[in-house]
Formats: C-alpha cells, structure tokens, sequence
C-alpha cells in the first residue's frame, strides 16, 4: 500500500512536472528572444495588456478555438438576422500548428507593446497619428483600415520576421488578417475551449514564449517534452 | 441542382490509371438514405461493383475516403472519416467467384476528413493504378497526382514529415501507406498523422495497389446546414453535455488504456493468443503506468473533448517517441495477447508496426498464433527464419513484425494472417486461428462474453470490434459511423438528444432514435446483400473452435467457455430477428423493401 501511494505521488510529480515546462519556468531559456521585447515594453509606459494566453501543456490540438473564433469574428446573417457563424477554421485569428513529434501550438497575436505590424505600415498617418494598420486605443487590439491599406504586406512581414506571424495577407488583396479581436472582451477561444488551456489574462512581460512563432515555440516543447528537435515538415 | 442541406451534393473522383479528377454528384435520395461515411462508402461500392468477385486489388475496386455530416463543422468529436472498399483479406468458406471478399470499412479520427469537407467534397473515390508510386494533392478544386518514387519504402513517420516538408504547407492534411502498402501486405493500415490509422481490413493494401503513396488535402470552404439557429443552439447543448464533465475528464486522462487493467479483471482481454481472459501482469501495461512512466501529453482529434490519444517518450533498450498509445486494442493485441508486460518493448512493437504501416490487430493476432503454434511444436525455428518466439519476448516480436511488413521469409506466410497460416501449417491449428471470415479477432475476447461473440461472427467485415453486441447496437454503430462522429462520446448519454438534434439541423431529415437506427439498419443490411452476393453463408458466421472447447483457467470467470449449441440458437433467432432466412441468412425481400433497399 505505501509503495503504491509512493508511486502514485511520483507519478504524478512528474506529470506536473513534464505540464509545467509548457506553461512558464525556466523563463532564462529564451531570455535572449524576448529580452529586446520586454525592454520595449518597459519604455513604452503602457499599463500591462490584457491577452489571450496559452497553456501548452494542456492545450491537445482539437483546435476548437479556431471554430469559436470563426464563429463569432465572421457572423452570418441568415434571414436578415446577424447570427454566429458556422466557425470556418480557415478565417479564425488563432490557429492551431501541428507538428510531429506530437506538438500542437496554438498561435494568437500577442499585442505586443511596441506594435512592429503598425510601424512596418508605410501609410501617412491621419489627423490622430493612424497608420492604416495601427492598435485601437479602446479595446488595445490591433486593426486595419481598410480604405488606406494599400495591401503592401510589411505589417504581416514585420510580424512573422520579429513576432507570432499571426497576421496573414489575404491570398487576393494582401490586406492583413488574423488579428485577435479579443470578441469585445469576451474572448470566444477561451470560453469554447474544453481543456482550460486557454485564458485571457495580463501577462508577464517575461513570460516564456511570450511573442514567439510557433516553430520556436514547437522546438522548445519537443526537447522538453520528447528530448528531440527534429521534427520535419514546412511552415 | 441545389444540394441536399448539409452537403454539397458531390464527391472526388480520381482514376490513377488516367490521371484524370472529376467531381461526380451523389443523388440526395442517397444522401439521405446513406448519410455519409459507412453507408455512403457502401452505396457507393455497390453501384460501382455490379458483379461479385472483383479482385480487391485490382483498378476496379474504389477506395473511398468518406467523412459525413458531421464533419467540417464544429461539432464535438466531428473527426471521423470512414475508408471503404472491398476487402483484400476476407474470403467465404465456398463461393463461385475466385476473389469473392467482403466489403470492409475502417474509420479514423483525425483531421482527414474534416478537410476534406473544407475543401468541398463529401468525399474522395480513388479508381484505377498509377504507373509508378504516386501521391495526390488536393487543393479545393485543384488536384493533382505527382510522382513519388523518390518516397518508396520509407516509414510512415519519416514521410509525414517528408510529405509535409515536399508540400510545402502544413494546413495540409494526410493519409498514406507505410512499406508494408507498397508491398501488399493485406492487412496494411493507412495511416494519419502520426499514430492514427483506418487499420482493419486491409485498406493500406488496397493503397498500396495503386500504387498510391499519400494523399494530401486542404481547403477553405464549409459545408452549409439545413437550419443555422437550430444548429447553433444544439451545438450548445452538445458542448454542455461533453465539457468538463468527469466523463470527459476519464477520456482525456487514459483514453481506451484504461480498459487493459479492467477487461483484465473482467475475464474479458485477449490473452496468450485468445487462450485466456486475464492478464495476470495487466497493470504492467496499463493507463496507470503509462500515465506514470510514458505519456507527456493527451492529443485530441478535431473540436473533441475527449482527448483519448497519448503521445510520450519510453528511455533505455526500447527507447524513444510515442505517438500511440497503448490504447486497448494496440496495449491488448502487442501486450497480453503476446505475453508481453514489458512497457517500453511493447511500445516499441506498436510504434514500429504504425512505421511499417500495419494493422495493430492483425499483425498481434497473427504473432499470437504463430507463438502458439512454436510452443506447441507444430511449427519449429526454421520455420521462423530463426526467431526464438517465445510468449513475451519482445526481440522475437520485433524481428516478427519486420518479416511481415517486408514479406520475407516467414512474413510472407504471415502476411496472409491466420487463416491462412493455419491452412498451411494444419495440425489442427485452425482450432486455435482466431479469426471470421479470414479478419482477426480483436482485443476483447469472448469465452465469457456471448454477445461479443455474436458480434464478431456477424459483422459485415470479419471480426470488427467496432460493430455491436446485439442487433439494435450493430445498426446504431454502422449508422454512427456514417456521420462523421467518433463514437466514444457517444456513451454519455446527455449527448444523444443534442447529436440528433444536431443531425437533424444540418441534414433537415428528422432524427428520433428509432430514425436513426432505421438509417443504420439500411446500411447493414446493403453491406449484407454485398457478402451474400459474393457468396458469404451462415457457415461463415462462425467462430474459431478455441471459444467453445478452451475454457479460461485463471481470472474472474475462470471456467468460461461457449456453448456451441447455445450460440447456434442465439444466431439462428439473429438472423429471424434481422428478417434474414436462417438456413442462408439471405436477406428477405419484405425487409429490404421496408429499408428502402428495393433497387436491389
């Protein structure tokens, strides 16, 4: 009986253990990627942000998220009746990559304090010192305007080079898309989803993995969680 | 032409021999009468194959990648694609046509079938033989088949990545063949993302017959429904039925694993080849102690809360990732079946035979037997090439498995699986070749589980663990696996009134219980007028020797064993019950024309 409960202890110690590396700790690791990214937020003055944070180690890849958010960010009207959509994966703003060995990352805009997609945007900032592409000072998310992008590209560029790489051009204008809305501060992802890895909380400007694309995120996590990094298959 | 709601009224055709694609329609009648998935597969088979004795591996037979209603949109466990064509393993006791099989289906979670939907088709047909290795792209309404000699012979595991990398994008979803395909093994899987497969009946071998590496697909559309509010509304439901609750919660923490200790405690288990129903070492290879030493994760297949699947990581001789498992039926048929209790080895059987792209209950199966069969001294180590295989030892399995997939030697003989090793090896063996219509048993054994029993020997592909105990649940499985739903959530039983109501949304066709399980009867009984055709009988309703003369000797229902005559009653008021003539089990005309099935 006490080597049983001896075990049952260990076991679930490791499992805590093995959880835990996909969530925070050993936040030196990466200090080097997001070092530069946490001086920006310090000198940017703004109050911490509100986000959409992921919990890795809980996270299973059902990518139901991704259906939450399509839903709501793209509504249908059906009857001249505005409706939640039927969640198209293809236009949600949080997206789930795969890898093998087993690692899902799901990859949300991480509003970063210092907005590289809105200094990227070669448009002449408006009256209020709006690029086309700039953040909403009332809800903090980042939005295009429509009428002034000219479908350049360099917001999704700066973001994939320096950030997530959430923002995607549209395949046929070029105008960005996959923007996390935060659904007007009921975000869809973190209620829909059935595992608790997802939660909208302020983060840590050190937090680990904090602005990272999913490649990075992904290796990290196989040599945690498998020993390995080899994983192949493209972007 | 409008499609019938929930669909898009067609399907992908692709002829290998003429690289040419087409859309073809698919009727609403048929829609409605076989949904998707098992059934759609069936209808389609049947109209395609007018004649009995089709070679299974020949360009004629279709395989059919069908998703269903349910799939491609956000309903809970919507992942499932079923692949049917006729099988390559299963042969009647006598027929008049030389290739005379069954149909087979093996369905698969994942995230297959889903895009195949996104990318606007509700399903995929696969025709004809590519002149070399092939793989085929499927990009919304662009597809293409491109050469894949390059990939021949590599594992499972190295072409996903290989297949994703040459792609070029990983939104692509895929399915292919491991050595063990191309080379025709019959009962090849293939397999999906690392660790999922559509194993049984040998549809990896049909593959591989056509020369057909992968498949790969991805797309951007969604099919529509029949009542969006009233679809959004039993979504609800169903999330509330599922989320959080401690039924979901005991998936996601051992998946199937769970099962091993307890059908072991049961009297239930595969063991020593069939010959018992506990594993007196169970918890060796159970969830507890896969939990304990190998999982780091739980995996869900798409918008399931469930999270049945188990990826980890085992260290030492056997060492390395995991993609699966041990699920039951992987942990049962490489684990107890084969005397193994080593957890490290026996992962390391699992994850080879997923590389080779095997059908885990075959390949246990056929191990099972041929220890045996060593042990008895009916065959000796010459016969193996060598191998010393002993129950339990996992070296012997390995270099087993590997003989198998690449058909040398011994796995030649193995390769046709245990109908006919024994036909080969004689002795009396047969007793002892567990199998129904020449397809392995599965994982649950039956000398103290009758209905199980039944269910094997009347299954529509050999002995499926997937169809049900008794009438009423084979037709709900076979329907079940027609709509695009895994069905483990589907025990809970606050799902069912929110499924149907989401069935019934999306399709516009009301669901009831009883409406559901009328589609699901249709369907099994079409897939019945298939084998009969082909020459399937009563007598091949049959179950190995073994379950009525080997009792248990150990375990909770030590003792157990069949009752020949008992069974014998049991399956000829099956057949009554079915409105099928006992003598021939010919399906009856007054029954089919009730199902609809008057086209016959």
């Amino acid at each position: 009986m006490t080597t049983e409960n001896k075990e049952n202890r260990r076991g679930v110690t490791r499992r805590d253990f093995i959880k835990g590396v996909g969530v925070g700790g050993g936040a030196l690791v990466l200090f080097g990627q997001f070092g530069v990214h946490s001086a920006a937020w310090a000198l940017s003055g703004e109050p911490a942000l509100k986000m959409i944070v992921v919990d890795y180690g809980k996270c299973t890849g059902c990518r139901t998220c991704e259906t939450a958010c399509a839903s709501r960010n793209r509504p249908v009207s059906v009857k001249g009746k505005e409706l939640p959509g039927l969640g198209n994966p293809i236009h949600a703003n949080i997206r789930v990559h795969s890898f093998n060995p087993d690692v899902d990352v799901a990859g949300v805009c991480a509003m970063c304090a210092d907005t590289p997609c809105a200094k990227a945007c070669p448009v002449e900032p408006d009256p209020r010192g709006r690029r086309a592409f700039y953040r909403d000072d009332a809800t903090h998310t980042m939005r295009n305007d429509e009428k002034r992008c000219i479908g350049c590209q360099s917001c999704a560029k700066a973001c994939a080079s320096q950030r997530t790489g959430v923002i995607r051009p549209n395949p046929e204008t070029g105008r960005p898309e996959g923007m996390c809305t935060l659904c007007g501060g009921d975000p869809q992802c973190v209620k829909r989803c059935p595992f608790g890895a997802l939660s909208y909380v302020e983060v840590r400007r050190d937090r680990k993995f904090y602005g990272l694309g999913p490649e990075k995120i992904a290796a990290e996590l196989a040599r945690n969680w498998y020993g390995t990094t080899s994983f192949g298959g493209a972007q | 032409m409008s499609a019938k709601p929930g669909y898009y009224g067609k399907i992908l055709n692709v002829d290998l021999s003429t690289g040419k694609s087409e859309t073809v329609p698919v009727s609403s009648r048929d829609l409605d009468l076989f949904v998707g998935g098992q059934g759609l597969g069936m209808k389609l088979l049947w109209d395609r194959l007018k004649k009995p004795g089709v070679d299974a591996l020949s360009p004629e037979n279709p395989l059919m990648f069908i998703p269903g209603p349910f799939s491609g949109l956000p309903v809970p466990s919507s992942s499932r694609t079923c692949v049917v064509t006729k099988s390559p393993i299963t042969a009647p006791m006598a027929s008049d046509h030389p290739h005379a099989s069954t149909v087979t289906y093996s369905n698969m979670g994942g995230f297959f079938g889903p895009e195949l939907r996104f990318a606007g088709y509700d399903g995929l047909v696969i025709t004809g033989k590519a002149k070399e290795l092939s793989y085929i792209v499927i990009d919304d309404g662009k597809v293409e088949i491109r050469d894949a000699r390059k990939f021949r012979g590599m594992r499972t595991d190295a072409f996903d990545k290989a297949f994703l990398e040459e792609l070029g994008d990983r939104k692509f979803k895929t399915v292919y063949i491991g050595p063990a395909g191309e080379k025709l093994v019959p009962y090849s899987s293939i397999i999906h993302t690392a660790g999922r497969a559509a194993g049984r009946g040998g549809s990896g071998c049909v593959m591989g017959s056509k020369n057909l590496k992968g498949i790969a697909v991805k797309g951007t559309g969604q099919p529509s429904v029949a009542d969006h509010e009233r679809f959004l509304a039993a979504l609800e439901k169903a999330r509330k039925a599922l989320y959080g609750t401690a039924y979901a919660k005991s998936w996601a923490e051992q998946g199937t694993a769970r099962a091993i200790v307890g059908n072991s405690k049961a009297g239930t288990e595969s063991v020593r080849n069939y010959r018992e129903g506990t594993f007196t070492e169970a918890d060796k290879i159970g969830g507890d102690a896969a939990r304990r030493d190998v999982w780091v994760r739980d995996i869900a297949c798409f918008c399931c809360p469930l999270a049945c699947k188990k990826s980890g990581v085992t260290k030492g001789k056997y060492g390395g990732v995991v993609h699966d498992g041990p699920e039951y039926e992987t942990g049962v048929m490489l684990g107890s079946n084969l005397m193994i209790s080593d957890m490290p080895g026996l992962l390391k059987a699992i994850t080879v035979i997923d590389d080779l792209g095997l059908d885990q209950i075959s390949t246990g199966n056929v191990i099972g037997f041929l220890m045996e069969a060593y042990e008895k001294g009916m065959i000796d180590r010459k016969f193996l090439d060598g191998i010393d295989l002993k129950w339990g030892s996992v070296d012997a399995t390995l270099a087993m498995i590997e003989k198998i997939a690449a058909r040398d030697g011994v796995g030649e003989l193995a390769g046709k699986g245990v109908a006919g090793l024994a036909r080969h090896i004689g002795q009396g063996s047969e007793k002892f070749a567990i199998h129904v219509k020449g397809l392995e048993l599965a994982a649950h054994n039956i000398q103290a589980n009758q209905p199980r029993g039944l269910s094997y020997a009347t299954a529509s592909r050999g002995a499926c663990h997937m169809s049900g105990d008794n009438i009423a649940m084979q037709n709900r499985r076979a329907m079940l696996d027609s709509t695009g739903m895994c069905f483990f959530p589907t025990f809970e039983p606050a799902l069912e009134e929110p499924m149907l109501e989401l069935l019934s949304a999306i399709t516009g066709h009301e669901y009831d219980k009883k409406e559901f399980e009328k589609a699901g009867e249709r369907i099994f009984n079409l897939e019945k007028v298939f084998n009969y055709r082909e020459g399937f009988r009563r007598a091949d309703d049959r179950l190995p020797d073994r379950f009525f003369e080997d009792a248990f000797t150990i375990g909770a229902k030590k003792g157990a064993v069949l009752d020949r005559k008992e069974f014998e009653t049991m399956l000829t008021r099956y057949y009554k019950d079915r409105g099928w003539d006992p003598e021939s089990t010919k399906p009856g005309t007054a029954k089919l024309k009730e199902l609809g099935l008057d086209f016959i």
